[in-house]
């Protein structure tokens, strides 16, 4: 029932996913922030159980600053993203944590963002484009036929809404609110909380 | 010899119309949904293989054969309650029905749902009474002792990280804790519902328990963060009071609480079928 959508763009990367947290038909929180920063500039965008996501994301935040205090450098993005696949691995055949995640982030050396898609089950792929839950199915094909290498800020946040238009127009279950955040090499910014009404026709329509 | 295992054997050996609630109140009882045929119902929705090793510590004791074993499905508890809180301008608001109920038999109309954790916090109990009491009390002891170790008051937020933390780690072992923790501290009036699956929130209201859908419905409407005292002391009580009406598991007497800057202070007991009527009344009169 989590929706989150992310992509790389020209020295970028977006993510979004829907605020809502709940219990089975009912919506218990409406601002709920999916998108957790474990530094500077990663985000690991948590869906799933409320409990796991929390421990499981504050056990990879609290490891990733004790790296940096001990070593005095930053982990890449790539290494926290093998690193959190591994806790994933070894925790599944004993004590499961179920949380789908996505982890995008910004290194300062290679001064590119990146992607990565990881599983409950210890999966994980680098990816330009993707999305967890009922939206990777609405979305996949968005992202296939519009998203390009190095798109710019604009074009980026333009396609990302298109995503979430579709989110909320084709998904039963309704999820209007969307937070948007964006990481470059200035860090992590929220760029929009967005409230999705699909009510609104097209000017096509309108016209005819 | 009658052992508690070969007593819950039979029973679950048995087909529904032998299970009766009415026996073995003194033993360990499973919690059951509150439906016609619970067992089959359980069977249906819930998955086998997966729960069945989630519960291997609980059905040890059974000393039942492997086949038998997988036949039988995790039965959870059904939280026949209701509870709300929220928090407002001037501080929160608790407000609690009393109801507690065994399938279809009132086991009692005076439970206190509410526990009281210090003097400026207060824990509201949904599920399991026994889950609910024992940790709602252990946090108020681990909560004392935080206060003396430390030299002062500890903050909702960690007061309710604790109470996380550790249900977190029970978290397959078959608990049910629907518990809200709410209080006064250093930041405002903080509110967090925390939960027996390791998740914990934070809002400004909540309503949990089987009601929890009809009095979100009067909350959500009359729910104002600059409420007088009197106003959202009247919403949380008219918000129950429309759960109970609604819920044949909630009822009995509605109480109400209130924390604010000087800690908590029990505002009202009212009996929730009178309460109802009283309301009529006041209105038929203001209509005339």
């Amino acid at each position: 029932m989590d929706s989150l959508v992310g992509f790389v763009g020209k020295n970028y990367v977006i993510m979004a996913g829907d605020t809502n947290a709940g219990r089975s038909i009912m919506r218990l929180k409406d601002d709920f922030d999916k998108l957790v920063p474990i530094d500077s500039h990663k985000i690991l965008a948590k869906s799933g159980e409320i409990g796991d996501g929390n421990q499981f994301c504050n056990l990879i935040i609290r490891n990733v600053s004790l790296y940096r205090i001990r070593n005095e450098t930053e982990l890449t993005t790539k290494s926290v993203a093998h690193y959190t696949r591994r806790q994933l691995a070894t925790a599944i055949r004993k004590n499961p944590y179920s949380v789908n995640l996505l982890l995008g982030g910004y290194d300062k050396k290679d001064q590119k963002g990146s992607l990565y898609y990881l599983d409950y089950l210890g999966s994980s792929k680098k990816i330009n484009y993707g999305a967890q839950g009922y939206a990777a199915l609405f979305v996949g094909s968005i992202l296939d036929r519009f998203w390009k290498e190095d798109l710019d800020f604009e074009d980026g946040l333009e396609l990302m809404k298109k995503c979430l238009r579709e989110v909320e127009k084709r998904l039963i279950i309704g999820t209007r609110c969307f937070l948007i955040k964006m990481i470059n090499s200035d860090g992590i910014s929220v760029v929009e909380k967005v409230m999705i009404n699909s009510e609104k026709k097209n000017e096509i329509e309108e016209e005819n | 010899m009658f052992t508690l295992g070969s007593v819950l054997d039979n029973e679950l050996k048995s087909t529904v119309e032998d299970f009766s609630f009415e026996t073995n109140f003194s033993t360990n009882q499973l919690m059951l949904p509150n439906i016609e045929k619970p067992f089959e119902f359980a069977q249906s929705i819930i998955g086998l293989e997966k729960d069945l090793q989630e519960n291997e510590n609980q059905l040890m004791f059974h000393q039942q054969k492997k086949e038998e074993r997988k036949e039988r499905a995790l039965i959870k508890g059904y939280k026949g309650t209701t509870t709300l809180a929220f928090i407002y301008e001037k501080g929160t608001v608790i407000a609690v029905d009393s109801r507690a109920t065994s399938g279809q038999y009132i086991a009692s109309q005076s439970v206190q749902k509410v526990v009281p954790i210090n003097s400026y916090m207060l824990g509201t109990l949904a599920g399991g009474a026994a889950d609910c009491q024992f940790f709602l009390a252990h946090l108020g002891r681990i909560c004392n002792l935080y206060e003396l170790r430390n030299n002062e008051t500890i903050s909702v937020a960690a007061a309710s990280k604790l109470l996380n933390n550790i249900l977190y780690s029970y978290r397959n072992y078959g608990l049910s804790v629907g518990s809200m923790i709410c209080g006064y501290d250093t930041r405002g009036p903080q509110l967090y519902y925390i939960d027996s699956d390791g998740s914990r929130l934070k809002n400004s209201l909540f309503s949990v328990g089987s009601g929890s859908p009809f009095a979100y419905g009067v909350l959500d409407a009359g729910y104002r963060w600059d409420l007088s005292k009197e106003e959202a002391l009247d919403l949380g009580r008219r918000a129950i009071c429309a759960a109970t009406f609604k819920d044949s598991y909630s009822g009995g007497t509605i109480k109400v609480y209130h924390i604010d800057e000087n800690g908590w202070v029990k505002i009202s007991d009212d009996d929730a079928s009178e309460l109802w009527y009283e309301y009529e009344k006041k209105e038929k009169k203001e209509k005339k």
